[in-house]
C-alpha cells in the first residue's frame, strides 16, 4: 500500500518515533510498517482518548508522537483535545482512518464519519482528507509541519477513496 | 488514615529532578502548596487524563522519574489506561493515587471505591504486579521510598481523608505551566 509507505516517510522525516495507536484495518497498513521499522516505538492503547494524554506527555518531553486511530476513536477523543492538547498547545498529529464514510457497510459507523469534519472544525482543529494517492505526500507532510507551528492538534483523515473499504 | 497534604509534603521534599504530574483538584493544589517547582505539570480539566499524560512523559524521558499524582474519581474514569500502563511497563513511572472515595471539590458526593472497588486490586488485576495499598503515613513513605529507589512501575494507593486542600491555587494560565516545565527541562520547542 504506497499511501501508507508515503504517511510512515513523512512521520520520520520530521522525526515522530512514538505510534500511540488503536488498531483498525486501515490503520494497520501504517502500522505493520512502523512495526518493522526499529525507527518506531508502538504503544497500543485501551481507548483512544489514552491517546491524546500520551501524546501530550511525550510532546512535554521533548518527544514526539502521533495518534493512529479510526474516526468513532475522534469521539472517544473530544474532551482531552478540548482541555489538554489545545489550551496547553501541545502538538497533536492525528493520522484518522474515516469510516462511516465512502463504502461504508456498517450503519453504526455513519454517524460519526460524517460529523467528524464539523466536529474538528468546531474544535478549530485543521484537517486534510488523502482521496487520492498522488496527493498523499504532500497533505500530511504540510499537515504535520503545521501542527508544530501551531502547537495543537491537526488531523490527516484517510479516506476509503485511497485506502479502500471493507467488504 | 493519611492526610493528603502531609504526604504530599513528604514526597515534594524528597524530590531532586523527578518529574510530577498532578491530576485536577485537590492533588494539584497540595503539590502546589507543598512545593511549586517548574517540573510539575499542573492539569487542570481532562479528568482521567493524568496518569495517561504521565505514561506519554514517562517514555519521552526515560532518564528521569516520573510521579504521577492521581485521584480515585479521576483514575476510574480511565481504568483502561491501567492496563496499558501495565503492558509498557516503563521502569521510570511512579502511579500515586490519592482515594478520598469521593468527588471532594464538587460537594463529597461518593465515588466506587467508597463501596466495593479496590483500585489496587484493579491495578494489580491489569498488571501492575508492584501495587500497594497504604493507609497510614508511615506506611506509606516507605512505599514512597521504594518507589524512588527502585525500578517501577509502581502503583500505590494512599487511603486519605477528605479534606480539602488550603488555598493559593496554582498558576492556571496552561501555556505558562507548559513553557515552565519544558524549559526547565532544557527541551527546544
Amino acid at each position: 500500500m504506497q499511501w501508507a509507505q508515503t504517511i510512515v516517510g513523512c512521520l520520520k522525516a520530521v522525526n515522530i518515533r512514538f505510534v500511540n495507536y488503536l488498531p483498525d484495518a486501515m490503520g494497520e497498513q501504517i502500522l505493520r510498517l512502523a512495526r518493522n521499522d526499529p525507527h518506531f516505538d508502538l504503544l497500543p492503547l485501551a481507548r483512544e482518548e489514552e491517546g491524546v494524554g500520551v501524546t501530550c506527555g511525550q510532546a512535554l518531553g521533548g518527544g514526539r508522537g502521533v495518534l493512529v486511530m479510526p474516526v468513532s476513536g475522534l469521539g472517544n477523543c473530544i474532551n482531552a483535545l478540548a482541555s489538554l492538547a489545545i489550551p496547553y498547545k501541545f502538538p497533536l498529529p492525528m493520522v484518522i482512518a474515516h469510516r462511516g464514510d465512502l463504502g461504508e457497510f456498517n450503519p453504526t459507523q455513519v454517524t460519526m464519519g460524517q460529523s467528524a469534519p464539523e466536529i474538528l472544525h468546531a474544535l478549530r482543529i485543521p484537517f486534510f482528507e488523502l482521496r487520492r494517492e498522488d496527493e498523499v505526500q504532500q497533505l500530511t507532510e504540510g499537515a504535520l509541519r503545521l501542527t508544530y507551528a501551531t502547537e495543537g492538534p491537526v488531523a490527516v483523515l484517510i479516506s476509503t477513496q485511497v485506502a479502500g473499504w471493507k467488504e | 488514615m493519611i492526610n493528603r497534604f502531609e504526604a504530599t509534603q513528604y514526597l515534594a521534599a524528597k524530590l531532586t529532578d523527578e518529574l510530577v504530574v498532578a491530576s485536577l483538584g485537590n492533588a494539584k493544589y497540595d503539590l502546589f502548596n507543598a512545593r511549586d517547582r517548574p517540573r510539575n505539570f499542573y492539569m487542570w480539566n481532562s479528568m482521567g487524563m493524568a496518569c495517561s499524560f504521565a505514561l506519554g512523559l514517562a517514555m519521552a524521558r526515560p532518564g528521569e522519574k516520573v510521579i504521577v499524582l492521581d485521584g480515585d474519581g479521576a483514575l476510574l474514569m480511565n481504568l483502561g489506561s491501567l492496563a496499558t500502563e501495565a503492558v509498557r511497563g516503563p521502569k521510570n513511572l511512579i502511579h500515586i493515587v490519592w482515594d478520598n472515595r469521593a468527588y471532594e471539590l464538587t460537594g463529597k458526593q461518593p465515588t466506587a471505591t467508597a463501596y466495593k472497588t479496590d483500585l489496587a486490586k484493579v491495578a494489580e488485576g491489569a498488571g501492575l504486579d508492584q501495587s500497594e495499598r497504604v493507609e497510614s503515613l508511615p506506611a506509606f513513605q516507605q512505599a514512597f521510598d521504594r518507589a524512588l529507589r527502585g525500578d517501577g512501575p509502581w502503583f500505590i494507593l494512599a487511603l486519605i481523608d477528605q479534606e480539602r486542600a488550603k488555598p493559593p491555587r496554582p498558576p492556571k494560565s496552561p501555556t505558562f505551566i507548559k513553557h515552565r516545565f519544558m524549559t526547565d527541562l532544557g527541551v527546544q520547542h
